[in-house]
């Protein structure tokens, strides 16, 4: 008890007594050990629930809790056993024995002298667990586009059926629900964990073993998911309605513990995000002076705390329809699949705004530096998250307008629908202010925020269409929907999600994006998006329904350009992935500070040492002090003429 | 020692313990707010399939299959009493009296461990099994939910023995056993909320049942 430590090189700090080598039992676990574990206890969960219990055997009385309850527990078995190999429940077991960390414990799970294997391992520090969660959304990416591409050859060869149509709606499934996934975690993951804690001046994460935890739920969340592929498929669709979720081959049960185990991991996300956001940021730093990325995070987090836990419960009772045979969505035994239906909405639409708040409020941040402007009323781009934040948890039933749901909730929620364009709009209001007579510096991050604003643009009027319940009667279910939804997705998100990477990439590898190279991959990307999906619109409003594979001759000329639109996309993700790959490993060295911004994880250096700031930092004053506020009225007003030359900011 | 005259200090970090327990606090309240969702999540469940009583089939078959209310409320009087017996030691060793959360800690365990092995012994003995209609569905969900949440209290106070036994909860730094009963006060709210939704709603209120998917008119 009488030991101390020295930290940060400012005190002497008490510590507990150290029990073994720093680290403990993490010193010998890793990835490694996590898959074996994982491989080992599925193994023998489905060995002895195949022989010894008569699960395996579907006699008459077990048919619906044979085989279903043996591969839901082989599952979880293998997300318990990949948790434990990788040393998950070492902490809470030493907490609860009083083995408390020391500090030198906490150095090594942060990764002290560990080199590249601290990637491998179950480590706290969240500059780490940023890295991880980048690689992890693009190899997700990878899976969903791939998929995306055999959809399309599929849609493209009117004259042929390339895929069983089975297999072919569990692609459409598969497909969906893993962007969705990507989506959910590409920006909150790598940046709200990288870039957050430096950007408010933060030494790490409020809770930095949450955080390694967060990740790992969801490394082991995906696998059940991919496999049903291989288990008869999920054929209907991302959402998985009911009762066909109920009728589903094995495979819906993979889909199910992934999204239960994706929900564990959101939440542990999320209370980490909004704790830290919440309790540390830098002295000085008031929520006035806070950067607006770090409010568009904290919008993100707090939806998906609060909602994320409907859908799992939506999953959790339709896996245990299928498991233990309860009957929540049989309607002949009592069930309703309205109720799923409304569990399902009352995340998801939530969750489309978890997608695109921080993706909008990093592109707010990109426009500051690139315009070399303050933010045009900061207060009103709160005001918008803060609006956004509030009326999408009562917004979810303009998913149901035709699914015969008390019909006459369409109008109230086809109003609460539309009103959400007035936070919406309030955002949109800043981005041209700020765009107002700027003088755009125009990198590659901040051709993103062109993309996004045009994309943005046509999702959300398309939106305001579908919002409405006559319209919506004629398109629900088309692939107008399905442009729509693309043109917010990955128009709005995931353009803004490649442009706020490449804004941080000096950071987060200490390398410069290759942008000449970049910016081919972008507006190949870009441009075919808007073949793509332009004429998917075209279909839509032909009438062309989502989800089949064989469809009248009069949608082919359409499904064609969409096609090859498809491909070309692929092409510029492929040379966009170039860049970030030989950027990376041997890009131009950056500067700390490539851009000249203002933020405080700029302030530091590059590669960002353990503990971020030698000293941790005091802020002053906002963070947008570019020039005066509106240099150009203040000249015009003062001097009374026109004197862009000398105040034209950068 | 040099830690008696300057603030507890946190080891990994440095920082007051204050400090770090009031950031636990919040990380602890948005644990709850996400916990209850779910909890939401089933009483939603729950209310919805007891007012529309789709195809008649709510009800348990049988004549008076409902499940019995006592052991609801005997349990959450258990979960209750374990509360207030780590409360009971949070603050007595808020005073310095260690015994006393030591003395409080186990007794909440041992309560929470029975009310747990109950909540067992209610979910295997009902008088109808998961697949007996939606009313069984609900009420098996709203029972497992409870005994999930019990199976962690139960580590939970297991855990603030063990932590005092070693010397780890102090009167300067006790926010842990102070935590744990915030988390298990919540808990009594849940459970709560299952036994009145249990209790007050059996029969559905829809006579007029509609009928789908049975391809009957
Ligand atoms: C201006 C704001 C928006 C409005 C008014 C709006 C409205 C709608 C409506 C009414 C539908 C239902 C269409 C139907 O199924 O018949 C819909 C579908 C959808 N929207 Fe939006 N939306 C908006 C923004 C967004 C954003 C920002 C995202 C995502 C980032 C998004 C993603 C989706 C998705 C994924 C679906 C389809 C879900 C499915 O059935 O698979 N929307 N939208
Ligand atoms: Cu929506």
């Amino acid at each position: 008890m009488s030991q101390t430590a020295v930290i940060h090189e400012q005190m002497a700090v008490p510590q507990p007594k150290q029990h073994g080598k720093p680290g403990g039992f993490l010193a010998h676990t890793n990835i490694f050990t996590g898959l074996i574990g994982g491989v080992v206890a599925a193994g023998v969960t489905y060995f002895i629930g195949d022989k010894l219990v008569p699960w395996g055997t579907q006699n008459a009385d077990f048919s619906q809790v044979g085989l279903n309850a043996l591969v839901f527990c082989t599952f979880v078995a293998w997300v318990i056993g990949f948790m434990a190999g990788i040393g998950a429940f070492a902490g809470p077991i030493r907490w609860a024995l009083g083995h408390d960390l020391t500090h030198d414990d906490a150095e090594y799970m942060a990764g002290k002298g560990q080199g590249r294997m601290k990637y491998w391992k179950y480590t706290t520090d969240h500059k780490v667990v940023g890295i991880q969660y980048l690689v992890m959304a693009l190899v997700l990416f990878g899976f969903g586009g791939f998929f995306a591409m055999l959809i399309r050859t599929e849609l493209g060869a009117t004259w042929r059926e390339v895929f069983d149509p089975n297999f072919y709606n569990s692609l459409i499934g598969t497909h969906g629900i893993v962007m969705i996934i990507a989506m959910i975690i590409v920006v909150a993951g790598p940046l709200g964990n990288f870039i957050m804690p430096l950007m408010i001046g933060a030494r790490d994460m409020a809770f930095p073993r949450l955080n390694a935890l967060s990740f790992w739920l969801l490394f082991a969340a995906v696998p059940p998911l991919v496999l049903n592929l291989v288990m008869g498929g999920i054929r209907d669709g991302w959402t998985v309605y009911q009762p066909l979720g109920t009728q589903a081959p094995i495979g819906m049960i993979g889909y199910q513990v992934c999204i239960i185990t994706f929900a564990f991991s959101t939440g542990i996300a999320g209370v980490n995000l909004i704790t830290t956001i919440v309790t540390m940021r830098a002295r000085g730093m008031t929520w006035a002076r806070t950067p607006i990325f770090i409010i568009g995070t904290l919008a993100a987090a707090i939806m998906g705390l609060v909602w994320f836990p409907m859908f799992q419960y939506a999953q959790l009772l339709a896996a245990s329809d299928k498991v233990i045979g309860t009957s929540f969505y049989i309607p002949q035994s009592g069930g309703s699949v309205w109720l799923y239906e409304n569990l399902f909405w009352l995340l998801g639409h939530p969750e489309v705004y978890v997608i695109v708040v921080p993706a909008t409020a990093g592109i707010l941040e990109l426009m500051v530096v690139f315009l070399r402007k303050p933010l045009f009323s900061y207060k009103m781009a709160v005001a918008g998250f803060a609006g956004v934040v509030g009326i999408s948890a009562v917004v979810w039933v303009h998913h149901m307008y035709m699914t015969g749901f008390a019909p006459q909730a369409g109008y109230p929620f086809m109003l609460s629908t539309e009103l959400i364009s007035i936070p919406f709009g309030f955002l949109v209001l800043v981005m041209l202010g700020t765009l107002w007579r700027g003088k755009a510096w125009n990198r590659l991050p901040m051709m993103a925020v062109y993309a996004v604003i045009f994309d943005k643009i046509i999702g959300g009027i398309t939106g305001v269409y579908l919002s409405d319940v006559p319209v919506d009667q004629y398109m629900h279910g088309s692939m107008f929907v399905v442009a729509h939804f693309h043109y917010m997705l990955m128009g709005a998100g995931l353009f803004a999600a490649m442009g706020v990477i490449v804004y941080w990439f000096p950071k987060m590898t200490g390398r410069m994006f290759d942008e000449r190279i970049g910016k081919i991959g972008f507006w190949t990307a870009f441009l075919a998006f808007q073949v793509t999906f332009l004429s998917m619109f075209v279909a839509g409003l032909q009438g062309m329904p989502r989800r089949v594979l064989q469809f009248d001759n009069a949608f082919d000329i359409s499904n064609w350009i969409s096609t090859i639109g498809a491909y070309c996309i692929g092409i510029g993700m492929l040379i966009f992935l170039y860049a970030v790959i030989t950027s990376w490993r041997n890009g131009k060295v950056a500067p700390s500070n490539p851009w000249g911004a203002k933020t405080l994880e700029w302030q530091t250096e590059t590669p960002v040492p353990l503990e971020n700031f030698p000293v941790l930092p005091v802020v002053t004053s906002d963070p947008y002090g570019y020039g005066i506020p509106d240099p150009y009225l203040k000249v015009e007003e003062e001097l009374d003429q026109d004197d862009n030359e000398t105040v034209g900011a950068r | 020692m040099s830690a008696q005259t300057s603030p507890a200090l946190y080891p990994t970090t440095g920082e007051p313990v204050a400090v770090n327990a009031r950031r636990n606090r919040l990380g602890l309240w948005l644990c709850i707010i996400s916990d209850a969702t779910g909890v939401v999540a089933l009483l939603i469940a729950y209310m919805y399939l007891w007012s529309l009583n789709v195809n008649n089939a709510w009800a348990p078959k049988g004549k008076n299959h409902w499940a019995l209310d006592w052991p609801f409320w005997a349990i959450v009087a258990g979960t209750v009493l374990g509360t207030i017996c780590m409360w009971w030691g949070v603050k007595g060793i808020a005073k310095g009296h260690t015994g006393r959360l030591m003395a409080g800690a186990l007794l909440s365990s041992l309560i929470i461990l029975v009310a747990f092995v109950g909540q067992i012994i209610q979910l295997s003995t009902f008088p109808f099994g998961p697949g007996d209609g939606a009313y069984a569905s609900a009420t098996f969900w709203l029972a497992i939910g409870t005994a999930i949440h019990l199976s962690l209290l139960t580590f939970l106070t297991t855990a603030i023995v063990g932590r005092t036994r070693a010397g780890r909860i102090t009167q300067e730094n006790h926010s842990h056993a102070r935590l744990v009963a915030m988390w298990m006060t919540y808990v009594c709210v849940a459970a709560l909320l299952g036994a009145i939704f249990t209790t007050v709603m059996k029969e559905s209120p829809n006579s007029n049942a509609p009928t789908f998917g049975t391809f009957q008119n």
